[in-house]
């Protein structure tokens, strides 16, 4: 009996002995969100999104309407300075219909390490548009939305999909 | 003689129209769940000139199980909670969700209606109802707008589900077209253009999709407030021979968001 107990007291004694901090890979640098916006960007894609109808579970809730006006005329470039930090942009048109009031000025990001909402501003005229997954930043798309409200609540929306020219 | 009968008709009809004040609800369409804001202008109404105002509401005018807003308080001792707030000289507001204000169901608010009133009551405007609830549950139509709520910057889609028509004649319709009309926030014509080709998306689905300023010119400082729409087709007659009809024209009241 005696002869088990000190076996089974080793095995505790190895067993936590083996115990040590595991060595994980490095998970390579952070994506600087920020300076993958930057560049000219092309509209490929314009989705109306009635966030009403989808609060309230009806059907209808989203449209594509890249084709009914030359939506993919309109591109837009957003610069930014030697450091990465945002400067000016200019929207370009064409025949597109208007994204927002502006076409060109200073823009700016809420947070510069995780943006979540672009700042696009000339004189005292704001435009807000939020920011869409990270992920399609890798692969060279830009997502990008523009919520309308009523009484704070988010009624309509506009996702603009570019593309990286 | 009939002339002169007619004006004295038409001015105390106009007497009797600017002593009843103007509402406006925006939304313009809203559910029992919305949050809605009234904008009261009581000039011409006993309130005209007033600075403390106060709403008495109650829901389901006319359809029974009505209640009393849970604001409204005593009729001679209004609740603080109905005050109105003053935003200009005769102009009052006041915000509210009607689920929260006369503590019933959506599915228990058909309407509601309001009066605006002094602290004590000793004053008072006309009954301004009925204001019909948008249902909460999808009800499929023969005619639908998308988005159902939108400005008139916004890309507007209009359908006609042929399938849902009860008209013979718009259930046998072919050549199907749309006209559209739009007006200022006054309420008077700024533009429209008859006929336009739909969109032909299956066998019972037509649709037409527009922003206002690529169908018609209007002044920059122009706001529209709203546009009706109206599908129009040809059916043949017992001859053989194609004859023009029309569907109901249907009224859309932009929002304005904020």
């Amino acid at each position: 009996m005696k002869h088990i107990q000190h076996t089974l007291f080793a095995i505790c004694i190895l067993l936590i002995w083996s115990c040590k901090p595991e060595d994980f890979g490095p998970i390579g640098e952070p994506q600087n969100i920020v300076k993958s916006i930057q560049g000219n960007w092309g509209l490929t894609k314009v989705t109306q999104i009635d966030q009403d109808a989808s609060t309230k579970g009806f059907p209808y809730k989203q449209l594509d309407i890249t084709a009914v006006y030359p939506y993919t005329d309109l591109a837009v470039a957003f610069l930014g300075d030697a450091q990465g930090n945002p400067t000016t942009f200019t929207i370009t048109s064409g025949n597109s219909p208007k994204i927002t009031d502006l076409t060109s000025g200073n823009w700016t990001v809420d947070n510069v390490k995780a943006p979540t909402a672009i700042s696009l501003k000339n004189g005292t005229v704001v435009n807000i548009l939020s920011i869409g997954s990270y992920i399609s930043l890798k692969s060279g798309k830009l997502i990008i939305k523009k919520d309308k409200k009523l009484n704070g609540k988010v009624i309509l929306s506009y996702q603009y999909e570019f593309t990286k020219k | 003689m009939k002339k002169i009968l007619l004006l004295i008709i038409c001015s105390f009809g106009a007497i009797w129209a600017s002593g009843q004040g103007k509402v406006t609800l925006s939304p313009a369409a809203f559910t029992s769940e919305d949050e809605v804001t009234i904008t009261l202008d009581v000039t011409g109404t006993p309130l005209a000139g007033a600075n403390d105002v106060y709403v008495w509401a109650f829901s389901n005018d006319g359809v029974g199980g009505g209640k009393d807003a849970s604001t409204n308080g005593q009729w001679a001792a209004s609740s603080e909670d109905a005050k109105m707030t003053k935003t200009a000289t005769n102009i009052f507001t006041f915000k509210f969700t009607a689920t929260t204000l006369f503590g019933q169901s959506p599915a228990e608010l058909i309407n509601f209606g309001f009066l605006a009133k002094s602290k004590d009551g000793s004053k008072q405007t006309p009954d301004y109802k009925p204001f019909k609830f948008d249902p909460l549950v999808f009800t499929a139509s023969q005619f639908r707008l998308f988005p159902a709520k939108l400005d008139y910057t916004d890309m507007a889609t209009v359908y006609f589900h042929q399938n849902l028509a009860t008209d013979v004649n718009l259930q046998r319709m072919t050549n199907i077209k749309v006209s559209l009309s739009f007006y200022n926030e006054a309420g008077d014509p700024v533009g429209s253009k008859q006929n336009i080709v739909t969109v032909k998306e299956s066998a019972i689905l037509f649709s037409y999709s527009f922003i206002p300023e690529r169908v018609i010119t209007f002044p920059a400082a122009t706001k529209l407030g709203k546009f009706s729409y109206q599908f129009t087709g040809t059916v043949k007659d017992a001859n053989g021979l194609d004859v023009t009809t029309n569907g109901p024209v249907t009224e859309v009241v932009y929002t304005v968001f904020n």
